[in-house]
């Protein structure tokens, strides 16, 4: 039990002796009426709590207007984006081959040295135009993990040499294989994708390959500021003393033949580099760089697909697609944003209709209440 | 049966044995007189500290979570939650350790301050703190008492001395208190010591009015002699002593044990609804926490059970992870889980909240308003934990003298046989009667109306108490020129000093009483002297005192004065009933009115009556009542001279109360301000206040009934009814009630009984009270104020109580009541000290709690509300992407964003609305009052809108997170193709979230000053400068770079922002939409007055045109 009183006061309480104590004291002679001046407050705006302040109230009378006025931007916006969408030329194709007649299907149990090489034909119906971009496609392929997304060394890939020798420990267990620290290190440089995709176009008898472009797939940061190789002239100079990750056919400096695309600078690295936001993910593959405004980039016609199968994924039951997309200001084809922006400008639309008949139903009755007060 | 505790107490005065053969008694141990109010010593200072500050839940689970973050492997680091916490619990520990400092040194001071004692015949001087019972101490002129003391002697020859109680309760009059007959003698340091005497008295308790005991006396041979002690004869600790030279006391309790220590209670740590309602919704979003992470830990090792998805060949786990126990990796992914949604309960709540009490509660102490020019006061905040609890009063507790009156007594206006006097229009002594609104019932005072009239005049002059304080003992600057003319009276009753003063300004001035002559002056300057014969004194029964004098010409002459149902009855002469009309028509003016009446004698009439007295007064049995007896029989056969009218001032402003508490529509209790003014007239006449002596318990409850039913019945009487000792009246016009009752009463209803019927008259009090609008209660104990209070606190509804008082005697009310204010007053700062609030005057409390307490309540309530709205906004999106990620604790949102979130993206915001918001001006929150009821009863925190904010912020959530799932799945919004991480999503969401939390705020918000603009759109610039930069650039302190250049890139995409403006739309219109229905269809008073303001704004503004036109 805390008593809890100042013992102070006692003392303060006997000596304030109040009295009643009647002083006959001329009118006027004020006795301690003076108090010190310094303790008021000071009337400012702030201190009064009366700082000038606009005082907005949200009625159907103001609402109104700005429903009606998302609903008239919301719509046009919502149609536009959804003809946009529309007009992207998108197809698709799984080449996972689980199915028995698949012409991959072959590849799932490939036991020969040599890497299994599968073909797939297909029919584009409707022209691609402009910019045309090759994507791969995995589903049920869990880049967004903890363990995967933190398996990773940023320094390393950054180029230093402190990193490139002795890996952070977040790459294990992909950090060093035996003594040799592992470059690049972790499980998401492990798992890199290395399929091989090629596109023909079949003419009568013939097969005209598709130029891909394997540059400008990457994030231009990432390519140069982000993503950078150790300092040093030969890069198999500079990663002697690393080992290649385990699931590589051949060390990180021998990716690519061209210096600008090799190494840590790899733009098929640094595009695998980059963690899917969801199980089910795309990434950008290659280019196909518009002919011309006369000829469509990929006329109708038959297709060949020619999959260098090396990326397992049916032991997790994964899938694996190729994509060929066009592009619109608005990036891929995406129907969600065009029917969303439709969807909420009529909802607006409505509500502020709704909110007119209620307000001129009801608005009345509330203010003739107000008036007897 | 051997028990320490024994009912009584024996103590040997100055430690001296008894002789032998007296009766042996158990020795017991006595505390020394050290006052301990102080909480930690030392030592125990961080121990206990940390104890205490961890007993808080919110404190608690943060450690926790700390330690979590420190054992286990986590996907946020422990720096972001041990940081904050740290901070916290130091700067709470800092602030606590001064303040129990300054109690320590507070409470040295008292304990070492100076006694004087003694020992071995002579005084010794030594620290209070070592003073034991037994000791007897010397006090002199003006000290306080050190201890309660048995009064033994004084230097005054009768054995009396006065002592005023004002610290204990709040009276501020003089008593007298008496010494034993046989001690009374002692009056030196040798003489005392020779005394030989024990004391046995009952165990301390707090009843400051009730002591029992009594003294053996030990004389030289002769048998002992045994004499009772009462309460006239014990000098409690905090009481000081006037008018006295010095005294001996013995000390029987000490330290902890004295009644001023017992009566002040443990200072419970006040807590605000707010507080718990908060922490009840902590306890559910803990629930909530402690269930998704369960959830989440379960669908885990579900999803797991397939070998490829729990360690597919992509992804493998070390070694040491994969022969961990099975339960072991569960628990941690539970703990994990937890750390993970751990933001839902922010730490940044409670800092928040802190720093919101305590600087809001800058701008009651800067309100001009509330300043008081006379004393240079303004208010005072004690604790800013209860700020809110101001704006949800129910019930309002306040004391009489000195809170709701000025105790300044003012004569009014005299009345002589229907010829009405008022003082203030009298000039140099002449005495003219009052020419405009008099009732000229006699015009023409004839000469022996004038001989009536100076009889008048001298009979105040001299029948009273009053005493003079010599003006040499006076400073003499207080010395008004006219010195002959200033005294200064002293008395135990205010009236008296203020009709002597008043008679003072109509001619006669009482100037001293000398060698038993009573001394005045009168009109012509001549001094008369009359021999003071004997003084029949005033008791609240009696309710009227008298003199009897004898002049200097001889004549014996009997003055009384009283109540006016006290004399009419024993008048015989006189013109009554003018004099009972004018009476009347002051009393419901609230006026204190006293009757005067004169009887002459004749010598030997005058010997029968001292002859009479002096029997009565020496009786050992029933004094008492033989006393009252014979002053019944002295008083009689008078004859009427006139009335007096005294005005106890009304404080400023308080007749606006009462219409506003009808509005609340609250109970009242302890004339909770409400109720006609009438009442409180009705109050402020003292013959209403009657005791309960001779009340048998069994009549109590009758007259229960009867009150019960009186009050069903009386619906048109207009009359006081009194019911022995309740009174009970119906105003005419308005169906409120009142109940009047006074302390002896009141302790019959709280006593507690060991039969069955215990507690029945208290519920049935209770729901007296509680039908009434006003109950008056007078002659309160202190701890009785508080038991009141805590009667009410406790009932069913568990209204919310408000205490307001000036007194020491009022400081167990304000520490029990909900809400204790104190009045920076003329009696001391007792109350101001141990209030939560003090204020320079009464008036201010209507301000205080319409104004201040009403936004303090509006502004935490939503504070609270957003708090957590924003953090399931916040967390509920991570929680969901689990699903996504394959249960595998991946924060949704970078470190950055995780930590900051609470502490600067989104705090500045609430903080600052929650120190500007006004959603009505404050004007017309104190022309309203019955705005008040709208937030009566914790009205924003209740569970309806608890729920309302909760799902709107689960539906938020909803949105975001699909949203940019719909968004980004499967497909690319760059216009060059190219593809966005798992932090892009994780920004894209946090960026609609930031951004539709605080316009949330922006449409909460109905006071738009430049700071409010400053802050709401600076923090949204803030988010985005902040991340620019933070993806801007390669950190070379960070181990990763995931955010480099991701919210650029996400910017740098049409449909990114495309994405953030619906969805920011989407999830503000539920809200936008239930605020403009509800106002719509279902509006509150306040919306009302908010509409109207405008409407007020639009009318001036079409005024405006007309003009122009």
């Amino acid at each position: 039990m805390a008593i809890n009183y100042n013992a102070k006061d006692e003392v303060d309480g006997g000596h304030g002796s109040n009295l009643v104590v009647g002083s006959h004291t001329g009118p006027g002679n004020a006795i301690g009426g003076s108090g010190p001046k310094s303790r008021r407050p000071d009337n400012t705006a702030f201190k009064q709590q009366r700082l000038p302040a606009w005082q907005p109230i949200l009625t159907a009378g103001t609402v109104l207007p700005a429903f009606f006025i998302v609903g008239l931007i919301f719509i046009p916006i919502g149609i536009g984006v959804f003809v946009t969408s529309n007009n992207i030329r998108e197809f698709e194709i799984d080449y996972t081959g689980t199915d028995e007649k698949d012409p991959c299907n072959k590849c799932l149990f490939w036991n020969d040295t040599k890497p299994c090489i599968c073909e797939i034909n297909f029919t584009l119906e409707q022209p691609f135009e402009g910019y045309v971009f090759m994507y791969y496609g995995l589903s049920n392929f869990y880049q967004n993990h903890r363990r995967y997304v933190k398996s990773r060394d940023d320094s390393q890939l950054n180029g230093d040499t402190d990193s490139l020798k002795n890996p952070s420990k977040e790459c294990e267990p992909y950090r060093k294989d035996g003594d040799k620290p592992i470059a690049p290190c972790g499980a998401i440089a492990n798992s890199m994708f290395n399929d091989t995709l090629e596109l023909f176009q079949m003419n009568e008898s013939s097969l005209i390959r598709v130029p891909l472009h394997k540059k400008g797939i990457a994030w231009w940061t990432d390519k140069n500021v982000k993503f950078r190789n150790p300092p040093g002239g030969n890069l198999s100079e500079v990663f002697k003393g690393t080992t290649k990750p385990l699931n590589w056919p051949k060390p990180v400096y021998e990716l690519d033949e061209d210096p600008e695309n090799n190494g840590f600078i790899n733009e098929d690295f640094i595009v695998w580099m980059r963690t899917a936001a969801l199980p089910t993910f795309r990434k950008l593959y290659r280019l196909i760089e518009k002919k011309g405004v006369l000829h469509p980039t990929l006329p109708v016609g038959q297709y060949l697909l020619r999959i260098t199968y090396n990326y397992p994924v049916h032991t997790f039951d994964g899938r694996k697609r190729m994509i060929l997309s066009t592009i619109s200001w608005m990036g891929g084809k995406n129907p969600f944003l065009g029917i969303a922006y439709i969807t909420v400008g009529s909802i607006c639309f409505l509500l502020g209709v709704v909110l007119l008949v209620i307000h001129h139903k009801y608005g009345n009755r509330n203010n003739s209440a107000d008036i007897p007060n | 049966m051997f028990d320490n505790w024994v009912d009584n107490r024996t103590i040997y005065v100055g430690h001296k044995e008894p002789p032998p053969g007296a009766e042996a008694y158990i020795p017991q141990k006595y505390p020394d007189n050290r006052i301990v109010s102080s909480k930690y010593t030392f030592w125990n200072f961080i121990p206990k500290n940390l104890f205490e500050q961890f007993r808080r839940i919110a404190n608690f689970y943060f450690l926790i979570i700390f330690l979590v973050q420190l054992i286990i492997d986590t996907p946020t680091s422990p720096v972001t939650s041990g940081l904050p916490l740290f901070f916290v619990i130091a700067v709470t520990a800092i602030k606590q350790g001064y303040e129990d400092w300054l109690r320590h040194k507070a409470d040295n001071a008292m304990n070492q301050c100076p006694v004087h004692f003694i020992q071995h015949g002579k005084l010794v001087r030594k620290q209070s703190r070592n003073l034991r019972v037994g000791d007897v101490v010397m006090v002199n002129d003006g000290e306080t008492f050190p201890c309660d003391l048995i009064f033994l002697s004084s230097s005054r020859e009768d054995g009396t001395c006065y002592v005023t109680t004002a610290s204990l309760d709040g009276e501020s009059s003089h008593k007298t208190y008496y010494a034993v007959q046989e001690t009374k003698g002692f009056q030196t340091e040798e003489e005392i010591d020779n005394l030989h005497a024990t004391v046995e008295c009952e165990q301390p308790q707090p009843d400051l009015y009730k002591f029992v005991g009594r003294i053996h006396v030990y004389q030289e041979r002769n048998e002992p002699v045994v004499r009772s002690l009462g309460s006239e004869n014990l000098l409690l600790r905090g009481a000081s002593l006037k008018n006295t030279e010095k005294i001996f006391g013995v000390a029987i309790y000490t330290g902890m044990e004295t009644k001023m220590a017992l009566n002040y209670q443990s200072k419970s740590q006040k807590r605000s609804v707010v507080e718990k309602s908060m922490n009840v919704f902590l306890v559910v979003y803990l629930c909530i926490l402690i269930s998704k992470a369960l959830i989440n830990t379960i669908l885990k090792y579900v999803w797991q059970s397939d070998p490829f998805r729990d360690e597919p060949w992509f992804n493998q786990k070390t070694e040491s992870e994969r022969q961990r126990n099975l339960f072991l990796k569960a628990f941690t992914d539970f703990l994990a889980f937890m750390v993970l949604f751990n933001y839902i309960i922010p730490v940044s709540m409670y800092v928040t909240v802190e720093m919101q009490k305590f600087l809001g509660s800058y701008f009651l102490t800067w309100d001009e308003d509330m300043f008081d020019e006379e004393t240079g006061e303004g208010p005072l905040v004690n604790t800013s934990d209860l700020n809110e609890e101001l704006g949800q009063v129910e019930y309002i507790f306040t004391d009489k003298t000195g809170t709701l009156t000025e105790n300044n007594m003012e004569f009014i206006e005299c009345c002589i046989e229907g010829n009405v006097y008022v003082p203030h229009v009298i000039c140099n002594g002449q005495i003219l009667p009052n020419s405009g609104g008099i009732d000229m019932i006699d015009s023409s005072p004839g000469v022996s109306g004038k001989e009536r009239e100076e009889l008048f005049f001298r009979a105040l002059c001299l029948c009273h108490t009053v005493q003079v304080k010599d003006d040499v003992l006076v400073d003499g600057q207080k010395k008004s020129p006219d010195s002959s003319r200033s005294c200064i009276y002293i008395s135990s009753s205010p009236d008296e000093v203020a009709l002597v003063e008043g008679i003072q300004r109509l001619g006669f001035t009482y100037l001293r009483l000398k060698d038993n002559h009573m001394e005045i002056l009168n009109r012509d300057n001549d001094i008369e002297r009359y021999e003071l014969l004997d003084t029949l004194s005033f008791d609240s029964v009696r309710r009227r005192m008298s003199v009897i004098v004898k002049s200097a010409s001889g004549d014996i002459y009997l003055f009384c004065k009283g109540a006016d149902s006290a004399i009419f009855p024993r008048v015989s002469e006189g013109k009554i009933d003018q004099v009972r009309s004018r009476v009347e028509r002051n009393a419901v003016e609230g006026l204190r009115t006293l009757c005067v009446a004169y009887k002459k004698c004749t010598q030997e009439e005058y010997d029968e009556i001292h002859e009479l007295l002096h029997s009565a007064k020496v009786a050992l049995q029933e004094r008492e009542k033989k006393l009252a007896e014979a002053y019944d029989q002295i008083e009689t056969n008078l004859i009427l001279l006139g009335a007096t009218a005294v005005e106890d001032r009304l404080r400023k402003a308080y007749t606006m109360k009462p219409s506003e508490s009808r509005h609340q529509g609250l109970g009242s209790d302890r004339r909770q301000d409400g109720n006609s003014n009438y009442l409180i007239q009705a109050f402020r006449r003292k013959p209403l206040w009657l005791t309960t002596k001779k009340i048998e318990e069994q009549s109590l409850m009758t007259s229960f009934e009867l009150l019960k039913t009186s009050l069903r019945v009386l619906s048109k009487d207009e009359d006081l009814a009194f019911i022995f000792y309740v009174s009970c009246r119906l105003s005419n016009d308005l169906q409120d009630f009142g109940l009047i009752i006074d302390g002896a009463a009141l302790s019959l209803i709280m006593k507690p009984r060991q039969t069955g019927s215990s507690g029945n008259y208290r519920e049935l009090f209770l729901e007296i009270c509680r039908n009434c609008s006003a109950v008056l209660c007078c002659r309160m104990a202190p701890l009785q104020k508080a038991q009141i209070v805590k009667l009410i606190k406790l009932s069913k509804e568990h209204p919310i109580t408000l205490a307001i008082g000036d007194g020491a005697n009022d400081v167990s009310m304000i520490l029990e009541a909900h809400v204790g204010i104190g009045i920076i007053g003329k009696e001391g700062r007792q109350a101001a000290r141990n209030s939560d609030y003090a204020i320079p005057k009464f008036k201010h409390l209507k301000k205080m709690i319409l104004v201040h307490g009403h936004f303090y309540y509006i502004r935490i309530s939503e504070l609270v509300q957003y708090f957590f709205y924003k953090n399931v906004c916040f967390i509920f999106p991570q929680f969901l992407y689990q699903f996504f990620c394959g249960f595998s604790q991946q924060p949704l949102y970078d470190t950055a964003y995780l930590t900051l979130y609470n502490i600067s993206f989104t705090s500045l915001p609430i903080l600052m609305y929650s120190l500007m918001e006004q959603h009505v001006t404050s004007d017309m929150l104190k022309r309203d009052p019955s705005l008040y009821r709208d937030i009566a009863k914790n009205a924003l925190l209740r569970w309806r809108v608890f729920l309302y904010w909760t799902f709107l912020g689960v539906f938020d959530a909803l949105v975001f997170f699909f949203g940019a799932y719909l968004m980004l799945e499967n497909t690319t919004v760059t216009i060059n193709g190219q593809v966005f991480g798992n932090w892009t999503f994780g920004t894209l969401v946090f960026t609609v979230l930031v951004f539709t939390v605080t316009l949330k705020l922006a449409l909460d918000t109905h006071y738009w000053t430049w700071i409010n603009h400053f802050v709401i759109w600076g923090s949204l610039i803030f988010y985005i400068i902040f991340s620019l930069l933070w993806g801007g650039i390669i950190w070379p302190f960070l181990s990763y770079q995931r955010m480099y250049f991701v919210f650029i890139q996400m910017l740098s995409s049409g449909p990114a922002w495309l994405g953030i403006i619906l969805l920011i739309i989407v999830s503000l219109l539920p809200d936008i939409l239930k605020k403009v229905l509800c106002r719509q269809l279902w509006p509150t008073a306040t919306e009302r007055t908010q509409v109207k303001i405008t409407f007020l704004l639009y009318n001036y503004w079409f005024y405006c045109c007309k003009i122009r036109v």
